[in-house]
């Protein structure tokens, strides 16, 4: 694998870009919506709720997932289809 | 074997990253990393300021570990490090995991922070091997690798004329 083609590039984009989102991206989000800052309720010492998060930790973890499984079928993909783009003409190489 | 006169650590710190796979994964595994310290950092100045008081008393309480009298000397005499330091440090640290920014410099204050986790929590029910330790060597990792360069602003910054002139510089980039 020496080159990313176009579909290549959009897979691992989207794959990271899922990973990225439901990580850091919604993690800003949740930080800037103020308590809690991590994806738990917050609870008064009664153990009644007293605040939720603002993204639901299924849509992250959700959307994390997602970009792994984006990332794995492209794995297969990659592993089923010939490197048609990568040049093979061999190349001398001096020892030294 | 190259040999480079204008980068003296070309080879035993000049680790190339063979391949567009692995450049992407590991600056991806950069970013996560920074996020994970970030997120820790950013929390904490945000419920404490720069007084962070758990730092102190969690080094005051590492008692016969590994590390010896050295955290509980430090928890009972550095408190005016720790406190603000915690916080800010790993806020820093995980920016600079982020952006790729003197990556080599950052990813080691979060081994150091790593090792005192390790140690401190010694949550070690299921072996020596836990996710203290991962998260250990996902910092080693992203200096060994040097990840900055990889889609990271290191890439640049180690074009610039300083780092040129003083390539020791790159112990600390990368």
């Amino acid at each position: 694998m020496n080159q990313f083609d176009i579909t290549d590039k959009i897979a691992t984009a989207f794959g990271a870009g899922l990973v990225l989102l439901g990580i850091v991206g919604l993690g800003l989000v949740e930080l800037l919506a103020g308590k809690p800052y991590s994806p738990v309720p917050l609870t008064n010492e009664a153990g009644e709720v007293i605040a939720t998060p603002a993204i639901d930790p299924t849509l992250r973890t959700g959307l994390v997932l997602l970009g792994l499984v984006v990332l794995f079928v492209w794995g297969l993909y990659r592993a089923a289809t010939p490197d048609a783009g990568a040049d093979r003409t061999p190349t001398e190489v001096t020892a030294d | 074997m190259a040999y480079s006169e204008t980068n003296p650590l070309a080879e035993d710190f000049g680790f190339e990253v063979g391949g567009p796979l692995a450049a992407y994964w590991i600056a991806l595994l950069r970013v996560i990393t920074g996020w994970w310290f970030f997120h820790a950092g950013v929390t904490k100045l945000i419920e404490n300021g720069l007084n962070f008081t758990y730092g102190t008393a969690y080094m005051q309480g590492m008692t016969g570990t590994a590390l010896g009298p050295i955290p509980v000397w430090m928890g009972n005499n550095l408190a005016w490090l720790i406190e603000p330091g915690v916080p800010l440090f790993e806020t820093l640290i995980g920016l600079a995991l982020m952006a790729g920014a003197f990556v080599r410099l950052a990813a080691f204050g979060g081994v150091v922070f790593m090792t005192l986790f390790w140690v401190g929590n010694a949550g070690f029910g299921n072996g020596l091997v836990n996710g203290d330790l991962m998260g250990l060597l996902l910092f080693a990792t992203m200096m060994v690798f040097a990840a900055g360069r990889y889609y990271g602003l290191d890439a640049l910054i180690e074009r610039l004329d300083v780092v040129n002139r003083y390539p020791k510089l790159r112990y600390l980039l990368g």
